[in-house]
């Protein structure tokens, strides 16, 4: 028994060296392999982000007064919301929104100063363009904030600063300046890996059966098991200097924290790599030819990586069937650790759930590669 | 001896076309990619995307008890942003649950909340928020601090009014146009379509001639009377029709399923579709003049398209990127189409309103095919 696993493990060297070759011989995609994801992390750290400030909002300013100039102000000379212009009516706000010349718009209207002095309660119309519900939301919250500040201030001014019956002090832990770049940074870097580990695999064996050199690899006396391992092996070792470079660099480029356990990121990063190696395996076995494998590589890693690993759209939003299908997703699992290692601080105590998906995900995914395997030999 | 006639331009076009849509349609499988594959992932991603902050799960600690702080906790968690999500014990209890991911915020009243409030210096309510997703943080802290600055200044009013001395106060009233309860899909599934086409027809096109690269048909073809521009041409057309089938599924999804609205034109959708696919493919035809095989276009495919789709604004919005970045975005076709897509579909805007947009597409496609053809010469020579 302990011959046969030895000559085992001879032959899965010996693809793993011959695939190795491959890669080496290629420092075209060995460079972009490595290159592409630092590059790309650089600019999406910066690129994608949620935290918007200066927002475009016209003016309506119907009352044409001290005081609806001085609440203009109030608005738009904080950096969140700047002076997009003046309009003539409420009606030209929608042609503004039309063409993106702003994103909402203050309304002040006629006899505003008259009800100020009267001590009256004045509303302030905002019209808020709302087909982009993000920019719409964050808008709305700002520029509510905005208005009761100037309202506190006319109060102050007519009877006197007093503290008020109730006040509240938010706390914001873990990202207290809210930096866009502290919650994408470690999802953008578990995407960036789970897409090239695909495509780096994706292409290999679909590749052998095009170039006909894979009746050859069967001619000799190695097995599935051991083509697919040996397929992997180098395509690890290289997804794992990427997992440090892409890691190391968010850390540095962005001022990322480490407050958890090195341990339970490195476990977490080497457990999802096989997994998505495997896939992108398994769709090569799966694929007949190299156009297919494409289509179902970029399909099957591009877009559901992005889209249901709760990188940018929040999980918990989801519906129950789509939170179900998110499971079989493993970059949810390494956005989820990342995030947890990086920023909360979480170990493997908290992560274990995370660490058992992903394995489980691994073993299945190179399981039914190689059983698939086994179908086309006949 | 008389040199051959090249046969015309009409000829030499309907001879490509048809043969990349026979090769095309001939696969049962390329074409469930082209044109299944995307309608399925429009209604999939289309209920996955969803920014709406709400239900965020709250613990509450409360050691006051009084009826006040019931009270605020009930009304609080009862306005849609919030949920509740149990008690703890303490301050402490509290962070706990959130670094373990079983809470992401916490209210925190005093021992003598109730007490505080009418007495002179005021009550302090606490608010914990787990920070990792800003945009989270900041509809959270937004709703949690508009519900106490209105009752606080419900409250300081009240006893001025007692003391006939209330001030003015400025009520915000928001009218939200185009998208009154602030939907995401409305806004999202015409990105996704964007993001779907792009994929597509840039995949498509740039593993068609780097295959036939690969199995050597590009010198047979090479060696026919076709001139490159027209070869290039002829290839990107079918998938211009495709393209066209494709973005009409989708808005037919979009408008059955996520209530999208049609408020503008559909030709000037077409127009801007046909436009945008000149772009995409374009864009596929240069990565393949420049990869020698099919995994290298893969590759180049993934450089062109992830950057594209993620600097965009199709995600996140383009106001949010910094400065320096920004002029990144003009050159890139999706930004364009994305602004086409959701100008016609969601605020009904028309040609007056969109001309830039159209016009900088048409140039950016121009200036792509034109560089795809001079490379494609090039390594011909």
């Amino acid at each position: 028994v302990k011959g046969r696993m030895a000559r085992a493990l001879v032959r899965v060297y010996a693809m793993a060296a011959k695939e190795a070759r491959h890669i080496l011989r290629d420092p075209r995609t060995l460079y972009m392999s490595l290159g592409m994801p630092v590059l790309l992390l650089f600019l999406f750290g910066y690129g994608v982000a949620f935290d918007i400030d200066r927002i475009p909002l016209a003016v309506v300013d119907q009352d044409r007064t001290a005081s609806s100039r001085q609440l203009v102000r109030a608005l738009t000379a904080s950096r969140e919301l700047v002076d997009a212009g003046e309009l003539a009516d409420p009606a030209a706000a929608l042609g503004a929104f039309r063409q993106g010349r702003a994103s909402a718009a203050l309304v002040v209207e006629e006899g505003y100063e008259r009800t100020v002095l009267a001590r009256e309660v004045v509303p302030v119309q905002l019209l808020v363009d709302g087909a982009d519900a993000l920019v719409a939301n964050q808008l709305l919250a700002k520029a509510e904030a905005l208005v009761r500040a100037e309202s506190q201030r006319l109060a102050r001014a007519e009877v006197g600063a007093r503290t008020p019956p109730v006040q509240v002090k938010v706390w914001t832990r873990y990202n207290p300046e809210g930096r866009s770049a502290f919650y994408m940074v470690p999802g953008l870097a578990a995407y960036l890996l789970a897409i090239t580990a695909v495509l780096l695999t994706a292409l290999t064996i679909a590749g052998e059966w095009e170039r006909g050199s894979m009746e050859q690899l069967f001619a000799s006396p190695i097995g599935r098991l051991e083509i697919v391992l040996g397929k992997l092996l180098p395509y690890l070792a290289l997804g794992l200097l990427e997992f440090l470079l892409v890691v190391a660099f968010g850390m540095t480029a962005f001022d990322l924290p480490m407050r958890g356990s090195a341990i339970a990121l490195a476990l977490l990063g080497l457990v999802f790599l096989v997994g998505m190696l495997g896939q992108g395996l398994l769709v090569s076995v799966l694929a007949k030819n190299q156009t297919v494998a494409t289509q179902a590589g970029v399909m099957s890693s591009l877009l559901p990586s992005l889209l249901l690993s709760g990188m940018i759209f929040p999980i918990e939003n989801m519906p129950l069937p789509l939170r179900q299908l998110s499971r079989v997703i493993p970059a949810r699992y390494l956005v989820h650790g990342l995030r947890g290692v990086l920023l909360k601080g979480n170990a493997l105590d908290v992560l274990w759930p995370d660490l058992l998906a992903l394995s489980i995900f691994a073993v299945v995914v190179i399981g039914l590669a190689t059983a698939r395997f086994q179908r086309r030999l006949a | 001896v008389t040199a051959p006639v090249r046969p015309s331009a009409r000829v030499q076009l309907a001879a490509v076309f048809r043969k990349e849509v026979q090769q095309t349609v001939r696969d049962r499988r390329v074409m469930f990619m082209l044109v299944v594959a995307p309608l399925i992932q429009t209604v999939v991603f289309g209920f996955a995307v969803d920014y709406e902050v709400d239900r965020v799960a709250t613990v509450v600690v409360d050691p006051d008890r009084s009826a006040t702080s019931r009270e605020d906790a009930r009304r609080l968690l009862a306005d849609g942003t919030l949920r509740a999500a149990g008690e703890a014990r303490s301050a402490d209890a509290a962070s706990v649950a959130i670094d373990e991911g079983e809470a992401s915020a916490a209210l925190v009243f005093e021992r003598r909340a109730e007490a505080d409030r009418l007495s002179r210096r005021g009550q302090e309510v606490q608010v914990l928020l787990d920070g990792t997703d800003p945009n989270r943080t900041t509809v959270t802290s937004g709703a949690v601090s508009r519900f106490f600055a209105e009752l606080g200044e419900r409250l300081a009013r009240e006893r001025l009014a007692a003391e006939a001395r209330a001030p003015a106060q400025l009520r915000p009233v928001p009218r939200v146009a185009f998208n009154p309860g602030l939907e995401t899909a409305p806004y999202m599934v015409p990105g996704i379509a964007a993001m779907l086409l792009v994929i597509v027809t840039t995949f498509t096109s740039a593993m068609g001639l780097a295959r036939e690269r690969e199995m050597g048909t590009l010198e047979q073809v090479l060696v026919t009377p076709i001139r490159p521009l027209l070869l290039l041409v002829g290839k990107m057309a079918p998938f211009v029709v495709i393209g066209l089938v494709v973005v009409t599924l989708l808005v037919g999804v979009g408008t059955w399923i996520f209530a999208v609205p049609i408020r503008g034109s559909l030709g000037l959708l077409y127009l801007g579709t046909i436009l945008y696919l000149l772009t995409t493919l374009g864009a596929g035809l240069l990565i393949s003049t420049m990869s020698a095989n099919q995994q290298q276009a893969f590759l180049g495919g993934f450089l062109f398209t992830i950057p594209a789709v993620l600097l965009s604004g199709l995600m996140t919005p383009i106001l949010a990127m910094p400065g320096w970045l920004r002029p990144l975005t003009l050159v890139n076709p999706i930004r364009w189409y994305a602004e086409i897509m959701r100008g016609i579909l969601l605020r009904g805007a028309g040609l007056a309103d969109l001309w830039l947009q159209l016009l900088v597409l048409l140039v950016i496609g121009l200036a792509i095919v034109a560089a795809a053809t001079l490379r494609f010469h090039r390594r011909l020579g």
